[in-house]
């Protein structure tokens, strides 16, 4: 004669439905993912969103009366639209004019007190700015600003090129903005568009910027973010 | 996990820095123009008016045939773009052209970075007007980028300065095909109609005063406009071509007047002592800058067309004359005398009041200007010794020598667009 064993304690008293169970799954494993990510920044909370403001240099000259006409900003036009010169004496050779990132690294030098005496040039008499400015100054006004982020900002201005096919019609609405995601060591390592402009070739010529920019390190303190958030470039012409 | 992913992104995403960046310097794009192919008489003449009017347009940037890679019987169709990127070129142009009676070419634009075609015409004329044919092709180009009519079809007004007096010439934008309309006396300030038909111009002709005339450009046929007053002067039609301003002297006051196109009914709009004078358009005809010197100084100032609504727009500097309203309506070009007492080209913006200076130690520049499509200007300089024509964009940039006159070159006035 075979007997039979008592039924098990462990042994299943019935089946549980399998939607409540999988939904029951599903919404445990989203809590656990939601406190995993937003209790640590309960505690370390983040900073708040940051845009850069950009400085430029207030330039070293002399304000200008506001009767009389304005002095022009930019150089005259190139000197292929000139009619030539007779020939000039001989002179020393006049320096090549720095460009935007040169003048940044020289700016930066100075305010850390490790500028080289022999990059202060004489002045235009007439230029226009505040007799406690920059020689290298670009503007009128003082700005703050974010070291690294200006720097970024000039050196991708340095090769922001707008084709001047593009009419300026065109120009007041056409934006576009681009992630860029930059490397220790200053390597832009990939970027991408968030937004197109609608303009293919105003477009390109952001590619192409981007492309030509080269930045310099980052801080120790913005290193990870840059290399894993990016920065946003926001482009207008 | 998905679900996970995203969220992460989202939070990632609010501490991200952003950069907005303005202010890219403006640089034409740069444009290779291929050897042409088919008869290369044709199409060498076509390549070199192309070639001269993209570059003086500022809008492209001509690169040096010597470093193309393609071959150079490289097809219309088939093209290798690599080898056009490769050496910078963002934009191709290629033309075929036959060697009949009649100049006719075919001629391509193309995208080099997206290797696409975009834009394809035959374009023909007879032989005597073969530039016409280039310029037409160089139009449709730049009204594809900028989506604005391109002026290399368009024709100027001068006065020809010499020994035996000042005449009034005509000649294509880029000042090839230079023509009299008037003869030697003094004859200043040309002014075209709105259909490009006629030229209204003042004229010593008669002795006894400057007055107003007509010349009709085909038939060089001058007639008699306005003879009021001690002078009148400074004709402008308005942009619908139904009226003309001009200032004249009466009684030792020099006014603004309005009158019809025939120079009937002409009638004062301005009234305070001192002179006003050098009126133009507004492009939309509802308005007039001019100069007074009802503040002491001459100065730029607008008023409605029917002299009600005076606002003064300059108030720096204490000359400032021949204002020239631009088409699109945003700038007045004027002349403007600074501290070191020289003629300088500026803009007033008309909303704003904000002025720029165009031209800096470069001789006397006066009597701007505008193109028809508001993208250029011409002026008057004496930068190379003697006074020339000059044209350039109106931030100033892109300055080019128009005429080359033995004597001298000054007063310009741009034609209007074709078809109007």
């Amino acid at each position: 004669m075979i007997g039979s064993a008592p039924p098990s304690l462990l042994a299943p008293q019935g089946r549980m439905p399998a939607l409540p169970a999988v939904s029951l799954a599903i919404a445990l494993h989203v809590g656990v993912f939601a406190a995993a990510f937003v209790l640590p920044r309960l505690f370390d909370r983040p900073p708040p969103p940051r845009k850069p403001i950009i400085a430029h240099l207030v330039a070293l000259g002399r304000p200008r009366d506001p009767r009389l006409l304005p002095r022009k900003e930019s150089p005259p036009p190139s000197a292929a639209s000139r009619p030539v010169p007779a020939a000039a004496p001989s002179a020393a050779p006049r320096k090549p004019e720095p460009s935007r990132s040169e003048l940044m690294e020289r700016a930066l030098a100075r305010a850390t007190g490790k500028a080289d005496p022999e990059t202060r040039e004489p002045a235009d008499p007439e230029r226009v700015g505040s007799a406690s400015g920059s020689v290298e100054g670009t503007a009128t006004t003082a700005e703050e600003g974010d070291a690294y982020f200006t720097a970024v900002h000039d050196a991708i201005l340095e090769h922001y090129v707008v084709p001047s096919v593009i009419s300026e019609r065109e120009r007041l609405y056409l934006a576009a903005s681009v992630l860029a995601w930059i490397g220790p060591d200053g390597r832009i390592l990939s970027h991408e568009f968030q937004k197109k402009s609608g303009n293919a070739f105003f477009d390109q010529a952001l590619e192409l910027a981007i492309q030509k920019t080269r930045l310099p390190p980052p801080p120790a303190g913005l290193a990870r973010s840059l290399r894993d958030n990016g920065v946003l470039l926001n482009f207008r012409p | 996990m998905n679900l996970a992913f995203v969220l992460a992104l989202t939070l990632a995403a609010v501490d991200r820095p952003v950069i907005d960046l303005s202010g890219g310097r403006i640089q034409p794009l740069p444009l290779a123009i291929a050897k042409p192919l088919g008869s290369q008489e044709t199409g060498t003449a076509v390549e070199a008016v192309l070639a001269q009017d993209f570059e003086r347009s500022g809008l492209f940037r001509l690169l040096d045939p010597a470093s193309f890679l393609a071959p150079p019987d490289e097809g219309m169709t088939g093209i290798d773009y690599s080898k056009w990127q490769t050496v910078g070129a963002q934009a191709l142009i290629k033309a075929n052209c036959d060697a009949s009676a009649d100049v006719s070419c075919e001629m391509r634009l193309y995208d080099v970075a997206r290797g696409q075609e975009l834009l394809h015409g035959t374009y023909t004329a007879p032989r005597p007007a073969l530039r016409l044919a280039a310029h037409r092709f160089g139009d449709d180009v730049v009204r594809f980028f900028t989506h604005e009519p391109g002026v290399f079809q368009t024709r100027i007004a001068w006065v020809r300065e010499s020994e035996s007096g000042k005449q009034v010439m005509v000649s294509d934008w880029d000042g090839f095909g230079v023509q009299p309309l008037t003869g030697a006396s003094i004859n200043l300030l040309p002014s075209w109609s709105p259909d490009g038909r006629m030229i209204a111009f003042t004229s010593f002709r008669e002795g006894g005063g400057a007055h107003l005339y007509t010349v009709e450009v085909a038939s060089r046929q001058v007639r008699s406009l306005i003879g009021l007053g001690d002078f009148a002067t400074g004709a402008s039609y308005s942009p619908d071509g139904s009226r003309l301003l001009f200032s004249a002297s009466q009684n030792d006051n020099t006014d603004v007047y309005v009158a019809q196109a025939d120079g009937s009914g002409a009638r004062r709009i301005t009234e305070a002592r001192g002179i006003d004078i050098s009126a133009s358009w507004s492009p939309d005809g509802k308005r007039v800058a001019f100069v007074s010197e009802r503040a002491g100084t001459p100065q730029i100032y607008t008023m409605a067309a029917d002299g009600s609504d005076v606002r003064r727009l300059t108030f720096q500097g204490n000359y400032n004359q021949e204002p020239a309203w631009s088409p699109k309506g945003d700038l007045i070009a004027f002349s403007g005398r600074d501290e070191h007492r020289v003629f300088d080209l500026y803009t007033v913006a008309v909303d704003t009041g904000k002025v720029t200076r165009l031209t800096q130690n470069q001789g006397t520049n006066e009597k701007p200007a505008w193109a028809p499509n508001g993208r250029y200007l011409l002026f008057s300089s004496t930068r190379s010794g003697k006074r020339q024509v000059w044209m350039s964009q109106p931030d100033g940039s892109n300055q080019r020598q128009v005429t080359s006159e033995k004597v001298g070159a000054a007063d310009p006035a741009w034609g209007p667009l074709p078809g109007k």
